[in-house]
């Protein structure tokens, strides 16, 4: 495999954010413990689809790093929560618009909230089968305003956790900031633990007058808590145990970010000081695949984010059928 | 009935379904629920640990029951001899160089608890109290054999020894320094019993040793 490098991210943020009074339950605390600790939110508005956020992010990230966005890219991939168009994804209308050539669009569906690590690994198989050298990872958020926003939806307790943001992420096949290791778990037995609901129990694509929602199965949250408990720590382990980079030396841990008590068993489980677990999930809320990284973008502009350190990521997906995480060694030289 | 309920439900702490909903319930527990708990959140206080045992259950209480297995099963307790105190028995707890170690073993046939209460140094206060209990695995685990479970509680005495005087001169540990390896220390212990039951039983072998002098 060649190595690669996160070069630098960027992000887009929705216009509007929304509090906690915009919820059937203004108050914090009256909420359910897994549902606490978001104080604010973005929210898309209409006009912001997600080739808007690609766009907005990617041209900041351009002009971050000087790149001639028609030549600079050969790769690009997405991952979208709602997508603009479920059929075609978003990817050949965001290369349009930015006027990339890219010899590869991928819009892929399934990496849910460690999309970007599986981006990662796609990147890096392309440019070692094709012998490219650049790729632009993108991900969105958009289901808290497209799907938690509406009058049916906005009363359920977890419409106030998930919040919208875009993050993109630029990759180079050189020894800038190289990826050391990348590690995904699969466990279909858990994919249909999640699923998206319609109180009159249409499915997605027939007619309804309800607003279609995601939830997780009632009867597994115990189950569903306990296996998050133990499968991120372990492909953390893995990925730092591939990397030969003890747990300890951890110096920025980047995780999604479904919840606060998550959040806390991860960093315990690794035993990683809080000020070196980076989360934006108080005014962020969940930012599904795209807080990886919108994260990487927080702790570089607060400066958590040091030259030669190691950087963490990992996570899983919707109610567990992905775990992933990967090993990044920031700026060494 | 009634009022009793009330002021139950009053109590501070008190959490049931009458003053607690299940979603308030739910979220306690979510928040109690840890991936990792510090070693010390565990066992700092109380020491409980078990292991399921290839045994009858009745088998297993007759050889805890008889306290000279003692000197089979756990790591350093040597060179048992009876007292003058009908039921006390000496040993050398070998964990201590040369230290003493006294024990009196409380057994309840029906319940199936073997309680060793013990103490280093002098025999007056048996303070070191371990509490087994044998349950059978038919009930529990739907399997034969039984699990066998050992608590050990933090007597403050754990923490200083109250009799100094006793100890044999120049002894530099004391049994209470290592409560933090309670844990490891007893979870060998209960292997090694593990083992020598499911050893006595499959070939046939008596489950007392009695007096060995």
């Amino acid at each position: 495999m060649k190595t690669i490098s996160l070069i630098d991210v960027a992000s887009y943020m929705p216009r509007q954010v929304v509090d906690n009074d915009f919820f059937s339950s203004g108050d914090d605390e009256s909420v359910h413990a897994m549902f606490r600790g978001v104080k604010h939110r973005h929210h898309v508005s209409a006009d912001e689809s997600a080739v808007y956020m690609i766009d907005q992010a990617s041209r900041r990230l351009a002009e971050k790093l000087n790149l001639n966005l028609a030549t600079d890219v050969d790769i690009l991939i997405t991952n979208v929560t709602c997508p603009d168009m479920p059929f075609t994804g978003c990817g050949a209308t965001v290369a349009h618009t930015l006027g990339c050539r890219p010899k590869w669009i991928l819009d892929i569906h399934n990496g849910g909230c460690v999309s970007f690590i599986q981006m990662i690994s796609h990147a890096q198989s392309l440019m070692t089968c094709h012998n490219l050298k650049t790729a632009l990872l993108c991900n969105v958020q958009n289901a808290a305003g497209r799907i938690f926003s509406s009058p049916e939806n906005r009363v359920r307790k977890q419409a106030r956790i998930p919040g919208d943001g875009c993050g993109v992420g630029y990759f180079v096949a050189n020894d800038e900031s190289p990826v050391k290791s990348v590690v995904h778990r699969n466990f279909g037995e858990y994919a249909d633990d999640m699923a998206i609901i319609r109180d009159d129990g249409a499915r997605w694509w027939e007619p309804s007058m309800h607003a279609g929602y995601i939830d997780f199965s009632e009867t597994k949250i115990a189950d569903i808590m306990a296996r998050a408990n133990r499968i991120v720590p372990e492909v953390i382990f893995e990925a730092c145990r591939q990397a030969e980079l003890p747990v300890c030396e951890i110096d920025t841990l980047i995780t999604n970010q479904p919840n606060r008590i998550f959040l806390r068993n991860w960093r315990e489980a690794l035993q990683t000081p809080k000020e070196n677990h980076v989360q934006t999930f108080e005014r962020h809320g969940n930012l599904f695949g795209a807080a990886l990284p919108i994260c990487i973008e927080e702790a570089m502009s607060t400066g958590q984010l040091k030259n030669r350190s190691n950087l963490v990521l990992g996570g899983f997906s919707h109610a567990g059928d992905l775990a992933a995480s990967a090993v990044i060694r920031w700026r060494p030289a | 009935m009634q009022s009793l309920q009330l002021a139950i439900d009053d109590l501070p702490g008190v959490r049931r379904i009458e003053n607690c909903t299940k979603e308030e319930m739910t979220g306690l527990v979510m928040e109690m629920t840890h991936a990792v708990y510090p070693h010390d959140q565990i066992y700092g206080q109380y020491c409980t640990i078990q292991s399921y045992v290839e045994c009858p259950p009745e088998k297993a209480f007759e050889y805890l029951s008889d306290v000279y297995t003692l000197q089979e099963w756990t790591f350093s307790m040597r060179n048992f001899s009876p007292t003058d105190d009908p039921g006390l028995v000496a040993a050398i707890d070998r964990i201590g160089g040369e230290t003493e170690i006294y024990t009196r073993t409380i057994a309840n046939r029906a319940a199936m608890t073997v309680d060793y209460h013990c103490a280093w140094d002098q025999g007056e206060k048996l303070w070191m109290i371990y509490l087994m209990r044998v349950v059978p695995a038919e009930l529990t685990l739907n399997k034969p054999g039984c699990v066998i479970l050992w608590t050990n509680c933090r007597h403050p005495f754990y923490n200083e020894n109250p009799y100094p005087e006793k100890a044999p001169a120049n002894r530099k540990v004391w049994v209470g320094d290592m409560w933090p390896f309670f844990y490891a220390g007893h979870q060998i212990e209960l292997e090694n019993l593990k083992h020598i039951l499911e050893y006595r039983h499959a070939n046939g072998l008596p489950m007392t040793v009695g007096d060995l002098r």
